[in-house]
């Protein structure tokens, strides 16, 4: 008894507090923000947003205004921004977001500002500047909702000390990274976890001659190109892979090459410089870099904007958080920290020879190869970006753990159709 | 009631309502707020939904075959087997401390030690020790003969692996939870069996054990009610999804997955009632058993 | 004879428990004082030549140490105002025998946190106190008064009845029985109850990733920074995991005694 009625009492007094807060919120915490408030940022911790916050201090001084930038994981930032922008949080001001992963959905809640005025509006930021590909990635139903920071192609990783070339195929890799094999070396590494291998196995898939759907929109992973495509890296990262790779993704895998553990590796062009980082890395003499290999259907790399920034909808400072971003990613600063060695979007840098000058030759030529025949996304273009690999990603998996491909193959096939279905019902807004 | 009870009757209600009010407070607005969505067909942002589904949710759930009761079932397979190894290690480590010894608070500080580390850096550490490749654990296993482990890394050895880690960090707070309750009992009834003939076991079994009673069911609770929201140590080891294979998507895993990676927020409350109806459960059940064998 | 042999038995068997309880933790340790190639080398074991250049850069990096500011900050706000309000509530629970009520506590531990962040979030977003100190304290409390409330009503049962009906007949008020005469009994039990919650806050890392922002971030969430996008700082993240750790390893030193039975108070009374 007495029970209830102290939770109802605690209840009525929820309420006040709702009440409250509501009228608080209507006069003036909601208002313009003065002029110690900081812009904040939040970002995902890596070498483009450590780079960025080096350079704050030139930015800071001509806004007057301090600057707050966040780092976190990949998947924490993911988390941070569905439990802040549920709420209609204003402590963000400028996300970065990757578009291939959250934009759409981002889109649907409503919560990136539109950016097309201003980055059409003004000449000197040059819009048109940017690669058709990551800039088409970066408009929603006719809005420009983020502006492309960051590039990524694969990269073939090898061991000059262990092959004389880089192969040129996906089945000269596959028969050297079988040969090179032995107890003390793998010969190949690679991500091997369901959901984050789908964007590095999308430039097998290509190769191969498949895609995630097809072109009237139904599920294109029951193909027999896209079957292939899983044998081929299941079969690759079982026989030739270290034990464990199931429970691998880009943090886990990088490691195994850098210590000298294995002959070949895909990935991230991006990650290059981990390699030659002596405090990571023991191959810094021996890594070679390379294109994508050709498979049955030639070489089709993706080639892809990981990350862009955007303005959260609820930022109380959108003038200046446009202001960020006209200054990281003006041509400028996307030629200086090109030049720095992280690729970014923008043609002219991709044009002038001495950003290109920072990556290693061989890496620059095999970028330049890359970005040529790149194909604009690694994972299934939906609302529902995070179910839909861990639908695609399941075979992969079967692969790996030396299962048969073929019956889990159609078993995803089925579920990516019916998903298909479901995901679209939800594009109308 | 004495008098002494009586004047302190309005006073006691005022020592407990900022403590009872301020958790009612923090506890009953997300309930109601997950009860709420749980109804609806929110997906994409908490907001979204376009009213209430009838429930649709809950069947949507319950019918699923394909994640929803592996989850439930991978929960009760780590908390039985996590519970079950700790009581028993705890009970033996306990009986084993029991007897004074010299040296016992420097035994007791290690024990200590793995309940008070900051459970990130003890997730992060397990996955250093545990690398298939350049871990020490398949090193020295190497040296014993054993042929390399996949540990994390393999589909089938994650969940018991994980089960292990578990039993690292709490079988020292079982032991030391029963220690505290063997040291509670009185000395005479041992005694009296030990003159009557009985032998070690018989005194244990016989004796120690149904004094213990009340303890061991309290210290079942607290770490059952734990073990099935066991969250931390598995995002730190297998990452948000619950591993490749889903092999460690435990219901608390799935909800979690359901909210941050999927956005699915109606389904992901419903899971997340039919969890705490769950423990609920749980906690009913231990506590009634442990009534009943007291009474 | 066969007592000896228990006793060696007994011995080797205590210290076989420590070891295996302990190793992770010195192995962490040991990781702090090595370069990065070496921590992920299996060969080198804990012989090895340390470096201390990994504590150099984390205490040379601000915002570690700002963390750790953080961190110190909303744990000794948080436990103090918690211990304020759940040491009266203890009280009345412990001698009034409202253990229905006290179950309160119980729920606030059986609610998965997952379905209390996104609410949360939204509520103090309402009221305008996200990315202060304030939200990261009023979450800490959650944790913190069930538990200290848990730990005092065992304490408070535990003291005789009759000192205060004492103090009731020489005049003193019910609200003076309690301040003058169970609260002073009570302190080294209120100490240990706060050392734990400390320790617990100090610890927690689910809140603090999401309602923290830059400024107030606690260095569990900190701690991340060493992984990286693509790499991680194996040595930087253990030094600063030791140096976390630290503070724990010397209060479970120091206060073993008191932890111990903090820890395993209310666990004997059913």
């Amino acid at each position: 008894m007495s029970d209830i009625q102290l939770n109802r009492r605690a209840f009525g007094r929820l309420l006040a507090a709702g009440a409250g807060a509501a009228a608080l919120s209507a006069c003036g915490s909601r208002g313009t923000p003065g002029p110690d408030t900081p812009l904040r940022i939040s970002a995902i911790n890596h070498v483009w947003s450590q780079a960025v916050r080096q350079r704050l201090p030139e930015f800071e001084e001509t806004i007057g205004r301090r600057v707050s930038m966040q780092l976190l994981t990949a998947d924490q930032l993911a988390s941070s921004y569905n439990v802040k922008l549920n709420a209609s949080a204003t402590d963000i001001d400028v996300m970065m977001v990757r578009a291939l992963q959250e934009q759409l959905l981002f889109a649907r809640n409503g919560w990136l500002a539109d950016l097309t005025g201003l980055v059409e509006g003004d000449a000197a930021f040059d819009w048109a500047d940017f690669q058709e590909a990551p800039r088409d990635r970066s408009i929603t139903r006719g809005k420009v909702l983020s502006v492309p920071v960051v590039t990524e192609r694969p990269a073939l990783y090898y061991r000059k000390d262990l092959v004389s070339s880089p192969p040129a195929t996906l089945d000269a890799l596959r028969e050297e990274a079988f040969r090179l094999t032995s107890r003390d070396l793998f010969g190949y590494v690679g991500r091997g976890q369901r959901s984050g291998a789908v964007t590095q196995w999308s430039s097998f898939l290509y190769s191969f001659g498949g895609d995630f759907t097809t072109a009237d929109g139904g599920s294109g992973i029951g193909s027999p190109e896209a079957v292939a495509a899983y044998r081929f890296y299941g079969e690759l990262l079982d026989r030739a892979g270290p034990p464990g790779a199931t429970n691998m993704s880009l943090e886990q895998a990088m490691p195994i090459f850098a210590q000298g553990k294995a002959a070949f590796y895909i990935d991230a062009d991006a990650i290059y410089s981990n390699f030659l980082d002596p405090t990571i890395s023991t191959v810094r003499e021996q890594v070679g870099f390379a294109p994508f290999p050709a498979g049955p259907a030639g070489s089709k790399p993706h080639n892809i904007p990981s990350w862009s920034v955007g303005i959260n909808a609820f930022s109380l400072l959108r003038d200046d958080a446009w202001r960020f971003i006209q200054w990281i990613s003006g041509p400028r600063m996307v030629t200086e920290l090109q030049a720095a060695g992280i690729p970014g979007a923008r043609a002219s840098a991709w044009a002038d020879p001495a950003t290109l000058a920072a990556f290693p030759a061989e890496l620059a030529e095999s970028m330049r190869i890359n970005a040529a025949n790149g194909i604009g996304h690694d994972r299934p273009e939906v609302i529902q970006v995070g179910r839909a690999r861990d639908i695609v990603g399941r075979p992969l998996v079967a692969g790996i753990i030396g299962q048969d491909v073929a019956p889990v193959a159609a078993e995803a096939h089925a579920e990516f159709a019916d998903f298909l279905v479901r995901d679209n019902r939800q594009q109308e807004f | 009631m004495s008098g002494f009870d009586r004047s302190h009757r309005r006073l006691r209600w005022l020592m407990l309502a900022p403590a009872l009010g301020f958790v009612g407070l923090m506890i009953i607005f997300p309930l109601l707020f997950t009860l709420h969505l749980s109804f609806t067909d929110a997906f994409g942002a908490v907001n979204a939904g376009k009213g209430y589904d009838g429930g649709q949710n809950y069947l949507d759930a319950l019918g699923d075959g394909r994640r929803f009761w592996p989850a439930v079932w991978r929960t009760v397979y780590f908390t039985v087997g996590a519970v079950v190894i700790e009581t028993i290690l705890g009970l033996a480590i306990a009986m084993l401390l029991r007897k004074p010894f010299r040296g016992m608070r420097v035994v007791r500080s290690v024990l200590m030690v793995p309940l008070l580390a900051t459970p990130v850096a003890i997730g992060i550490l397990w996955l250093l020790i545990l690398d298939p490749t350049n871990g020490i654990a398949n090193h020295l296993l190497g040296a014993l003969g054993v042929p390399p482990q996949e540990f994390l890394g393999s589909v089938s050895q994650s969940l018991p692996v994980l089960m292990l880690i578990d039993v690292w960090q709490w079988t020292p707070m079982m032991a030391l939870l029963l220690l505290a309750g063997l040291s509670t009992l009185p000395e005479e009834p041992e005694e009296a069996a030990r003159v009557d003939g009985a032998t070690s076991w018989q005194r244990f079994r016989h004796v120690i054990l149904p004094g213990l009673w009340t303890t061991l069911m309290t210290a079942l609770v607290l770490r059952a009610v734990d073990a099935l929201k066991t969250f931390d140590i598995l995002y730190a080891t297998k990452g948000p999804g619950g591993g490749s294979d889903f092999e460690v998507e435990t219901l608390n895993v799935y909800a979690y997955g359901l909210t941050f990676d999927y956005q699915e927020y109606g389904l992901a409350a419903a899971v997340l009632v039919l969890f705490t109806l769950f423990i609920v459960g749980v906690v009913v059940l231990l506590r009634r058993r442990s009534r009943e064998a007291s009474a | 004879m066969n007592r000896t042999l228990w006793t060696a038995l007994r011995a080797l068997a205590i210290t076989v428990v420590c070891l295996i309880i302990a190793m992770p933790v010195v192995w962490m340790i040991a990781a702090a004082f090595k370069t990065n190639v070496q921590v992920t080398d299996p060969t080198v074991g804990l012989v090895f030549s340390p470096t201390l250049e990994n504590f150099r850069t984390v205490l040379a990096d601000g915002e570690i140490v700002r963390s750790l500011g953080n961190s110190a900050l909303v744990g000794i706000v948080s436990t103090v105002l918690s211990a304020l309000i759940a040491v009266p509530a203890a009280w009345a629970v412990g001698r009034f025998r409202m253990h229905s009520t006290g179950s309160l506590v119980l729920v606030a531990r059986i609610v998965p946190a997952i379905s209390l962040l996104v609410p949360w979030y939204y509520l103090f977003a309402q009221l305008g106190l996200v990315g202060s100190y304030t939200v990261l304290v009023l979450s800490h409390m959650f944790v913190s008064v069930p538990l200290i409330l848990w730990i005092m009503i065992g304490f408070f049962e535990g003291l005789p009845i009759e000192l205060e009906e004492a103090g009731h007949v020489d005049g003193l008020t019910a609200f003076g029985a309690f301040r003058r005469i169970a609260l002073p009994l009570a302190a080294p039990g209120t100490a240990t109850a706060s050392v734990l919650a400390f320790i617990f806050s100090w610890n927690n890392f689910m809140f603090a990733l999401i309602l923290s922002d830059e400024d107030t971030k606690t260095m569990p969430v900190t701690l991340f920074n060493f992984i990286s996008y693509a790499s991680t700082d194996w040595g930087g993240l253990m030094a600063a995991a030791t140096l976390m750790t630290l503070p724990v390893l010397v209060a479970a030193v120091l206060g073993q005694k008191y932890l111990v039975a903090g820890l395993t108070a209310g666990a004997t009374k059913g």
